[in-house]
C-alpha cells in the first residue's frame, strides 16, 4: 500500500485516542479534585484511587500507540 | 471510484512533493530510514544453536551493566548500618524500604505479608526505573525490546498467583477467584491473561514512544531542546514507569489476598446464620 496512507492511519489512530484518554483523565482528575475539596482528611486515598484510574486510562492510549507504531513498523 | 482514485493518486504525489520540497531544502535526508536504523536492536553477538540462534543484543549488555550498577548501590547502602542511622544513605534506603512497605500494607496485606513481597517487588521497580533511565545517557533502554517487559510482566504475574497461595492457601485462592458469584469464575481467569498484557504493553509501549521522539528531536534539533523535552520523557517518565509497575503488581496480591480474607468471612457469617436458623 501506500506509505502516505499508512501514514495517515497511524496518526488518527494515536490522535482520536490520545484525544478521548485525555477527556477521560480530566473527567477523573476534576472528579478528584473536587471530591478532595470537599473533604481534605481522604485526600491521600482519593490520590491513590486516581493513580489507578489514570493508569487504566492511559493504557487505553498506550494500545492505540502501540497499534500506531505497529502500522508504521511492521507494514 | 472516482474518490478512491482521487485520494489513490494524491497521496504519492503530495508525499514526493513533500520530499522534494522540504527534506530535501533542509537537506535533513530522510528522517524515516534515520529513526528506523536507531530503532533496530544492535546484535552485538550471535551464536548459531541448531535451529535456534543464540544472540545476545544491546538489551541484554544494558541489563547488566544495570544489574551491576543496582549491586554497587546496594552494597554501598548496606554497608556499616548502625541502629540510630547516622548516614544519608541509610536513611535513603530504610525510606526506600519504607515507602514500599506502606504501599503493601495500603494493598490490604499484613506486616508479615508485605515484609515476605518487598524484596521481589522493590527488585523488579528499581530495575525498571534505573534501566529506564539509561536512556538520559543516550544508551537505548532495554525495555524498548518487546520480550524485556513481556519477560517482567510474565515473571510479575506468575510471582502474583504464587506468593498468594502461599498466603491464602489453594483454598482460599479458589475461593477469592469464586468469590461474590460462582458466575465471575472465567472472568476473573480471563484477568491473568490480561494482566500480563496490559503491564507488557504499558512498560513496552510508553519507553518505545519515548525513546522514538527522543531520537526525532535529536535528528532534527540536536541542541539544547533534546535536554528540556529529555526531562519528562528519560527523567520522569521512566521513573512513573517503574513506580507504576511496582505499584500494580502489589495491588494485585493485594487483591487477592482480601479477597480470600472477604470470601472467608462471608462464609462464616453464612455458617452463623445457619447455626442460629436451626437453633430457633
Amino acid at each position: 500500500m501506500d506509505r502516505g496512507i499508512i501514514a495517515l492511519g497511524a496518526a488518527l489512530a494515536i490522535a482520536i485516542a490520545a484525544g478521548a484518554a485525555a477527556i477521560g483523565i480530566g473527567l477523573a482528575s476534576g472528579k478528584a479534585f473536587e471530591a478532595s475539596a470537599r473533604q481534605p482528611e481522604i485526600s491521600g486515598k482519593i490520590q491513590a484511587l486516581l493513580l489507578t484510574a489514570i493508569v487504566f486510562i492511559e493504557a487505553t492510549a498506550i494500545y492505540a500507540l502501540v497499534v500506531s507504531l505497529l502500522l508504521i513498523f511492521a507494514y | 471510484m472516482l474518490m478512491r482514485l482521487a485520494v489513490l493518486s494524491f497521496w504519492p504525489r503530495f508525499w514526493s512533493a513533500l520530499k522534494d520540497d522540504m527534506l530535501e531544502e533542509i537537506r535533513i535526508g530522510d528522517i524515516g530510514l534515520e529513526i528506523e536504523h536507531a530503532i533496530a536492536p544492535r546484535i552485538l553477538f550471535r551464536w548459531p544453536l541448531g535451529p535456534f540462534e543464540f544472540v545476545i543484543s544491546d538489551a541484554v549488555v544494558v541489563s547488566w551493566i544495570m544489574l551491576a550498577v543496582i549491586f554497587v548501590l546496594a552494597w554501598l547502602m548496606g554497608r556499616k548500618r548502625e541502629m540510630i542511622p547516622a548516614t544519608g544513605r541509610q536513611l535513603i534506603s530504610e525510606n526506600l524500604v519504607d515507602i514500599l512497605l506502606k504501599l503493601c500494607k495500603n494493598a490490604g496485606m499484613t506486616y508479615e505479608q508485605a515484609e515476605t513481597v518487598v524484596p521481589f517487588v522493590g527488585t523488579i521497580g528499581i530495575f525498571i526505573t534505573l534501566t529506564n533511565l539509561s536512556s538520559l545517557f543516550k544508551i537505548p533502554p532495554p525495555a524498548k525490546n518487546p520480550a524485556f517487559p513481556i519477560i517482567l510482566a510474565l515473571l510479575t504475574v506468575a510471582y502474583v498467583i504464587a506468593i498468594s497461595i502461599h498466603f491464602v492457601g489453594l483454598r482460599g485462592f479458589w475461593s477469592s477467584l469464586i468469590y461474590p458469584k460462582a458466575m465471575l469464575l472465567p472472568f476473573k481467569l480471563l484477568d491473568f491473561v490480561i494482566k500480563p498484557i496490559s503491564l507488557s504493553l504499558r512498560l513496552f509501549g510508553n519507553v518505545f514512544g519515548a525513546y522514538i521522539l527522543m531520537e526525532f528531536v535529536y535528528i532534527i534539533i540536536p541542541a539544547l531542546i533534546p535536554g528540556v523535552i529529555g526531562l519528562w520523557f528519560d527523567l520522569a517518565d521512566g521513573i512513573l514507569q517503574g513506580v507504576i509497575f511496582t505499584y500494580l503488581s502489589v495491588t494485585y496480591i493485594g487483591e487477592i489476598v482480601e479477597g480470600a480474607h472477604e470470601a472467608a468471612h462471608a462464609h462464616q457469617e453464612r455458617l452463623q446464620a445457619q447455626t442460629a436458623g436451626k437453633k430457633a
